[in-house]
């Protein structure tokens, strides 16, 4: 720490090319959704432009930390920021839990007469409140469209639990690393961060196999309210899943750099809390969408 | 059964925040409390997914049977 005066940050530019990154690749996904021929190199290039601002902003960031610029109000702020964004995170994946359990419990009966609500058939005729609901009932009888009547189990010891027990393995392996880099054993923490990142990385691989399995049998996004919530909750899941690897492997890394000591390992902390919340989110899911 | 599982989940999830609270706080006291919350939710967690497996090869929970693929 090389003073305790008011931390204030120097001009950057960083913060522009941000908002330029975030907007082209947005204006580029809603035009892709509308297939708009431009809409795919436009949305490429803001994800481009927006890599680049994050490797160079957090690069700054490390730089000026490894260099002693910050002191333990400028620390303070960081936990602050970790805190709201894990927040933020926590918030995220409870709507996706809450609408999958909302339409489960709640919606889907109402729509088959339960609780004084209206009696559905009236409505759409030939439609069944059964869970899962893979047809949405306002597109039945247009363009061929039938509710779902055919199903096949899907085998929860199967690909669901296999994944389950790589991601809790990888929780395992994080806590020997966490636990090695407070014991200053530097070649054991990078053995067991370099374990972590490979079990996140099979477990993407399996969860890309499952979804083309899902895709093939006629799983998809469109599937009903079913389909949507299965997809978004396991989607953005997958999606916080290769975050994590990012940031375990830019930690790995840092450890590699020598940047931690017993002492100041902050970024360390931040990206092990993170890992062990999508691991929770996963056994959530595995449990709320199999099990209970 | 489902209540029990559910039970052990909240409560895995009260260690995750109480890592939060000991990142937040940070200092040797903090570090120490975030390692040993996230190392208990961890064990939790793995306890968690084997008594899944126990139980339902005893027959004491089952599968929700919820989890359906469209057969074309």
């Amino acid at each position: 720490m090389s003073n305790e005066k008011y931390y204030v940050p120097h001009g950057t530019y960083w913060p522009i090319i941000g908002s330029i990154g975030i907007s082209t690749l947005f204006i580029g996904f809603a035009n892709q959704m509308h297939d708009v021929s431009w809409g795919w190199p436009v949305m490429v290039l803001g994800f481009a432009i927006t890599a680049f601002m994050m490797f160079g902003w957090l690069g700054t960031v490390v730089t000026e930390s490894v260099s002693g610029m910050y002191n333990s109000q400028v620390d303070r702020s960081f936990r602050w920021g970790m805190s709201w964004f894990i927040f933020s995170e926590v918030m995220f994946f409870a709507a996706f839990f809450g609408a999958l359990l909302y339409a489960r419990v709640l919606s889907v009966p109402w729509l088959g007469g339960e609780y004084n609500n209206i009696y559905t058939p009236q409505l759409w005729e030939g439609f069944k409140a059964s869970w899962p609901l893979l047809t949405t009932p306002g597109d039945v009888g247009q363009n061929g469209v039938a509710f779902s009547t055919n199903f096949k189990l899907v085998n929860t010891w199967g690909l669901p639990a296999l994944n389950t027990g790589l991601l809790l393995t990888s929780g395992v392996t994080l806590t020997y690393a966490h636990h090695a880099l407070r014991a200053g054993h530097r070649d054991a923490l990078m053995a067991w961060m370099l374990a972590t990142i490979a079990l996140g990385v099979v477990f993407l691989g399996f969860q890309i196999t499952e979804y083309g399995h899902a895709y093939h049998d006629g799983l998809k996004l469109t599937s009903g309210i079913y389909g949507s919530t299965f997809y978004l909750l396991t989607g953005f899941h997958g999606f916080h899943v290769t975050i994590g690897v990012i940031m375990l492997t830019v930690i790995l890394y840092r450890i590699q750099k020598g940047h931690f000591n017993l002492e100041n390992h902050f970024a360390f902390e931040g990206v092990a809390w993170y890992w062990h919340f999508v691991d929770v989110v996963w056994l959530g899911l595995f449990i709320f969408v199999y099990w209970i | 059964m489902s209540l029990f599982v559910i039970a052990i989940l909240v409560i895995i999830f009260f260690f995750l925040g109480s890592a939060v609270i000991g990142l937040l706080k940070g200092g040797k006291a903090g570090s120490d409390k975030m390692f040993k919350a996230l190392r208990v939710r961890i064990i939790l967690s793995v306890f968690l997914f084997i008594f899944l497996l126990v139980a339902s090869q005893f027959g004491w929970i089952e599968p929700n049977n919820f989890n359906l693929l469209p057969t074309q």
